[in-house]
């Protein structure tokens, strides 16, 4: 996929790229974790100097106790401020990133959107970054004082005693070369974990979100199956990783102690010639402690390293998409006049729509009718600019789409789409959603969408919170909303996809003539199942898989198109009494 | 039932100490207690061979090297190998088993917390924010997963060598053994005093990363409404807001973590002075061999240096244990919809599939929806509830299916109170088309067989002769792939219509003899609206129909229409009167 994107292999990004804005506190947390670690190869100095000093019978308790304490307290001070430099940084690697992929995601087409799956984008903004900040925080300061402990304890060694300091030196390779072996095959392990955690999560977000419909079908004990498949998967993974582990740790705690007894087995032997002091026997064995640590470090490191580098690639990618070009500058005010002419779409690359023109003029009522999935959304979702058609062209009074300057374009659309989209805000907010309704418009919107009567029964009225998910609202409550919001844009063009369907008939009647009257010369465009209310239309379309079948006044169509009178015979029986009104 | 988890979580006991949250967990998930015995046999083995090697080797210099002895070192480094190739295999066998029992504790919480969700009624999902559910549900098990499966184990194997190293110390020297564990002391009163700290930082931590995702959930999912209404600020305000709140209490949460692991270095540096200092004070005195005082400083290490992995480990340990307590919140709550015994005698004669005794309903926030509905639903027949949109239809159709208990009253299903029917027994009576479908990511095939017993085990050719028997196939055929047709929960591609379908099938296919269609085909064409009608009629005549619908010609074969309004429910008679009332009836909300 990164490859394929970008087209080049060398232009994937190194991790490292990332941290040059943050060269300054970079620097300095390497200073203070080479310091503090530093410091800590002089205590072992310390040891085989009290106890040299005290066989050679010049041993001075104060020295001793005053050099300890002295490197402890160094030793505290630069790793506590080393942590804390860490801390910073790290947060604020992870910071800036969130809000450049925030920034860079706000930007972006509703198609981009839907393309890169809302999901992945979460995954992107979380987990991702989350590794990112895991290698910042963790990598670099360990990486810079690992390597320095293990060059630094490696020459103390062989001051000491060159002979026997190579024979130590000699587990580094073993245990750097056992490490890599293995890390190599947990590497593909951890990929497929992630795999496995992913489709785990997967299993529990759907029954969050199906809870309804689990407990009215009682289809727990199937989810649990579904759920049970994932979490052994899991299992079975993590248990593979660890038993690589399990052969990796004994390995490394064997070689290092083939390390202490080499310097028992040939070090002794030294001290017993004298050509080693005690001290420096202790020494050594003190260095051999503090030697493994940093190779193990290393180890789990490249590991850290490697997921934080595909986590990097993947929020590159986003990041590196291109912004969508706003070429439009016309902001002039819209008649309601659309032209579309030959449009096709493909959705996934099938064909949504075929060839479809129609022509509407401004302050007119259109109706768009349809079975089931025909492609009625679809079209609403191109005349807002939602979706791009793969050819033909959509005109407003003339002018390409494509001309308007998208701010002004949109304020003058409102569209009310088929899901309730409701936002954990105030009603207030979700009505005036866009930044440009005054409060007059506001009222407005609320009495025409018949929304007074409830917002009045309401505690906190307008400032009532709605819940996310908008369960304590109905489903025409919630349509009605949706309906205010996009009034409250005091629109030119109205685009009602399905409004009618969860809102009764009564309330749409009264709503749809408040409408006419509250908006003079709106044009209004309507997706519908229903041929009653439109009858009087002044022009409907009649779609069917992606075509357009007929076009014309209703009195027209049910002397001219079959389809349509079969829509409407379906619909007669009851149109006797909807016709009362 | 108040189900809020962060209303609860603001009521919680905040001090409820670390032991307590622990015997909470490993109340949840420990099982199997023989693997374990023979992983702590196996880490007995490797920690005290890792721990007799310094004490040989400090044999060795005093006995052998200071004497100038090489036979004795040779023997004694013999000894040594052969302890080192056994704690080879004994490490192996450790890891593996104690690596076992962490998965299989992790297997088992995520488990529990799975079951216990799927046991919880619908309230608590609508009291709660689903992407905030998801996100606790999610990260927060991942948080202990990482605990049990990166840390766990050396956790206690380095408790395990510490206490070795702390028996070692003491039995060669206790007076220098003891002062030289002192600084310990002061780690544990400072760990202690400290931990709350760090515990409640990383609680708040994790809120905040909570709401970030739901934030981001939020704006992603109604991205066209962000775009048509122009309001990209909005998702970049929030989420401005979020990012921020996320990275202030990160970094408390992380200067937090990070204090630990230097006050635990300085006090082992303080420890290993201590030795070296009194180690030599003692030797002076006669009382102390250098050979002994070298196996301590060995033994020193093995007791500090795991005691200042612990402290990372802590950390950690704390951030799994703060994830578990939010989890623990689900743990601890109840359905309050428990199957309960029929006490009353209510006449078993079951003309009626469904009574409505004196029932009222209030949602948990206080909005009253039903005030003491009475009536009779009888076997066989069709009907109809209409009425004003937010008038009370979908509550009196999700009482009916026990989605909620009424708040006072008793509604009976054939005769029985509904709370006493099992949920295998009520379901399987009563399909309920909601007014949302929901699909679940997999093939059409999947989501009409969701649920279905009966049909689990259908081949495909039997699955295709029942679809055509009761004339659903028409239906499956509007799908490109029939059967195997893929869809997705997020369901782009797919239009609210197509789903309805699918609701509409899987249910039919269960055969209720209770079917409730709450608005069930508002977004399907009137044209194919007639073919599920056809459907319908088809279904035996024993069964009763629920049909909620504001669109007319969806009721008009209704054999009896209820007006639905301002939390009453009343008989409408004809579909004219029916009309009458919804055309010109008092809308009130």
């Amino acid at each position: 996929m990164a490859i394929k994107n970008t087209g080049n292999v060398k232009s994937k990004p190194k991790i490292t790229s990332l941290l040059k804005p943050y060269t300054g506190m970079i620097l300095l947390l390497v200073f203070f974790a080479l310091l503090g670690n530093g410091m800590n190869l002089f205590i072992p100095k310390i040891i085989s100097y009290g106890i040299d000093s005290f066989t050679g019978g010049n041993y001075v308790f104060k020295t001793v106790a005053f050099e300890f304490t002295g490197a402890a307290i160094i030793i505290f001070i630069f790793t506590y401020l080393q942590s804390i430099v860490q801390t910073y940084t790290s947060e604020k690697v992870a910071r800036d990133l969130r809000k450049k992929l925030a920034d860079k995601i706000s930007r972006q087409s509703y198609s981009f959107i839907i393309d890169s799956n809302p999901s992945k984008l979460l995954t992107n903004l979380t987990s991702d970054i989350d590794s990112v900040k895991m290698f910042v925080s963790q990598a670099v300061s360990s990486i810079a004082s690992s390597l320095f402990i293990i060059v630094g304890t490696s020459i103390l060694l062989l001051m000491i005693d060159w002979k026997l300091a190579l024979t130590v030196i000699a587990i580094i390779p073993i245990i750097g070369v056992t490490f890599f072996a293995v890390l190599k095959k947990v590497r593909v392990l951890f990929k497929k974990s992630r795999e496995v955690i992913d489709w785990l999560n997967k299993v529990i977000s759907e029954s969050i979100l199906g809870a309804a419909i689990i407990r009215v079908v009682n289809s727990q004990q199937s989810e649990y199956k579904k759920f049970l498949e994932a979490n052994s998967e899991a299992r079975g993974i993590g248990i593979s990783i660890l038993t690589l582990f399990a052969t990796l740790i004994p390995i490394i705690t064997f070689v290092s102690n083939l390390a202490t007894l080499s310097i028992l087995a040939l070090g002794g032997p030294f001290v017993i010639t004298g050509s080693m002091t005690l001290g420096n026997f202790a020494a050594f064995n003190s260095y051999v402690s503090i030697l493994i640590f940093p190779i193990i470090v290393i180890g789990f490191m490249s590991n850290v390293i490697a997921m934080a580098t595909a986590s990097y690639q993947r929020i590159d990618l986003v990041l590196k998409a291109p912004d969508p070009v706003e070429a439009g500058t016309n902001v002039e005010q819209l008649q309601g006049n659309i032209e579309l002419d030959n449009i096709s779409v493909l959705y996934n690359e099938k064909p949504a729509l075929k060839n479809v023109s129609i022509s509407i003029s401004g302050g007119t009522r259109t109706a768009i009718i349809g079975p089931t999935a025909a492609g009625k959304s679809q079209l609403l979702y191109l005349l807002t600019g939602l979706i791009k058609p793969n050819s033909g062209s959509i005109k407003f009074d003339g002018r390409d789409i494509q001309d308007y300057k998208k701010d002004s374009f949109h304020s003058q659309i409102g569209f009310v789409f088929q899901d309730s989209i409701i936002f954990n805000l105030t009603l207030r907010e979700n009505i005036a959603f866009s930044s440009r309704v005054t409060d007059e418009s506001l009222a407005k919107a609320i009495e025409t969408a018949e929304l007074k009567d409830f917002v009045d029964s309401l505690p906190q009225r307008l400032d009532t919170i709605v819940s996310e998910r908008g369960t304590s609202l109905s489903g025409g409550q919630k349509q009605r909303i949706m309906l205010a919001r996009a009034l409250a844009l005091n629109p030119k063009i109205l685009l009602l996809d399905e409004f009618t369907a969860r809102v009764d008939y009564k309330t749409e009647q009264i709503i749809l003539s408040n409408i006419l009257n509250n908006y003079p010369g709106i044009t209004l465009i309507s997706v519908t199942q229903n041929i009653a209310p439109v009858e009087s239309y002044e022009q409907i379309v009649l779609i069917m898989e992606g075509e357009v079948i007929a076009t014309g006044k209703h009195n027209e169509l049910i002397e001219s198109c079959p389809e349509y009178i079969q829509i409407y015979n379906s619909q007669r029986s009851t149109s006797r009494y909807e016709l009362q009104s | 039932m108040n189900y809020n988890l962060n209303s609860l979580l603001e009521n919680a006991d905040r001090r409820q100490s670390t032991f307590a949250s622990i015997k909470n967990l490993f109340i949840h998930v420990v099982e199997e207690k023989s693997i374990l015995i023979k992983a702590f046999i196996a880490m007995f083995i490797s920690a005290g061979l890792s721990l007799l090697s310094p004490i040989i080797i400090g044999h060795v210099i005093d006995k052998y090297i200071q004497t100038k002895v090489y036979g004795g070192v040779l023997i004694f480094s013999g000894i040594l190998l052969t302890m080192y190739i056994t704690n080879l295999g004994a490490g192996y066998v450790q890891t593996k088993l104690m690596g076992t029992v962490g998965q299989n504790m992790l297997f088992n919480l995520r488990s529990v917390v799975f079951n216990k969700l799927q046991s919880l009624p619908l309230d608590f999902f609508n009291q709660n924010k689903a992407g905030d559910l998801i996100s606790r549900i999610n990260n927060d098990t991942d948080k202990i997963n990482q605990f049990f499966s990166q840390s766990l184990m050396q956790f206690v194997r380095f408790i395990l060598v510490m206490i070795g190293a702390a028996v070692f110390l003491l039995s060669i020297n206790l007076p220098l053994g003891a002062a030289a564990l002192s600084p310990a002391i002061l780690i544990w009163l400072f760990t202690k005093v400290i931990s709350p700290w760090i515990k409640r930082k990383n609680a708040v931590s994790l809120q905040s990363i909570g709401s970030l995702s739901s934030a981001v959930q939020e704006s992603l999912t109604n991205f066209k409404v962000i775009v048509a209404f122009n309001r990209r600020d909005y998702f970049r305000d929030k989420f401005k807001e979020a990012n921020m709140n996320t990275y202030s209490t990160a970094i408390a949460a992380g200067v937090a973590n990070n204090f630990l692991m230097p006050v635990y270095s300085f006090f082992s540096n303080i420890g290993q002075m201590i030795v070296l200092t009194f180690g030599i004070y003692l030797i002076a005195r006669g009382d102390f061999s250098i050979g002994l005082l070298i196996s301590f400083l060995a033994y020193i290490t093995s007791f500090y240096n795991p005691l200042r992995q612990l402290a990372a480990l802590w950390a950690n340990f704390q951030v799994a244990l703060a994830g578990w307590d939010r989890i623990a919140l689900i743990m601890n709550l109840e359905n309050d919809m428990p199957v309960v015994d029929d006490a009353s005698l209510h006449n078993a004669d079951s003309t009626y599939i469904v009574s409505f005794k004196n029932v009222s309903f209030a949602y948990p926030d206080g909005a009253d929806v039903l005030h003491n509905i009475n009536f009779n639903l009888q076997r066989g027949k069709t009907y109809a509830f209409v009425g004003p949109t937010g008038g009370g239809k979908t509550t009196t159709a999700s009482l009916i299916a026990r989605l909620y208990d009424p708040t006072k009253g008793i509604i009976l299903l054939d005769g029985k109170d509904i709370r006493s029917y099992s949920p295998e027994e009520r379901t399987s009576k009563i399909g309920f088309i909601l007014q949302e479908p929901f699909l679940f990511t997999g093939s059409v095939r999947d989501n009409i067989l969701y649920g279905n017993n009966n049909y689990k085990d259908f081949m495909n050719g039997k699955l295709h002769e029942e679809l055509v028997n009761s004339g659903l196939q028409s239906l499956i055929e509007r799908f490109e792939s029939g059967l195997d047709t893929k869809v997705q929960t997020t369901g782009e591609g797919i239009s609210l219509g197509q789903k309805q379908l699918i609701a509409f099938v899987r249910t039919i296919l269960r055969k209720p003899d209770l079917l409730i269609l709450d608005e069930a085909t508002a977004n399907i064409d009137t044209v194919t609206e007639r073919l599920l009608e056809d459907i319908l009629q088809k279904l035996p005549p024993t069964s009763t129909k629920v049909i909620i619908a504001h669109r007319l010609n969806t009721i008009e074969n209704a054999d009896e229409i209820y007006f639905v309004n301002a939390g009453e429910v009343t008989p409408a008679g004809s579909l004219n009167d029916a009309v009458n009332m919804l055309l010109h009836g008092k809308r009130i909300s």
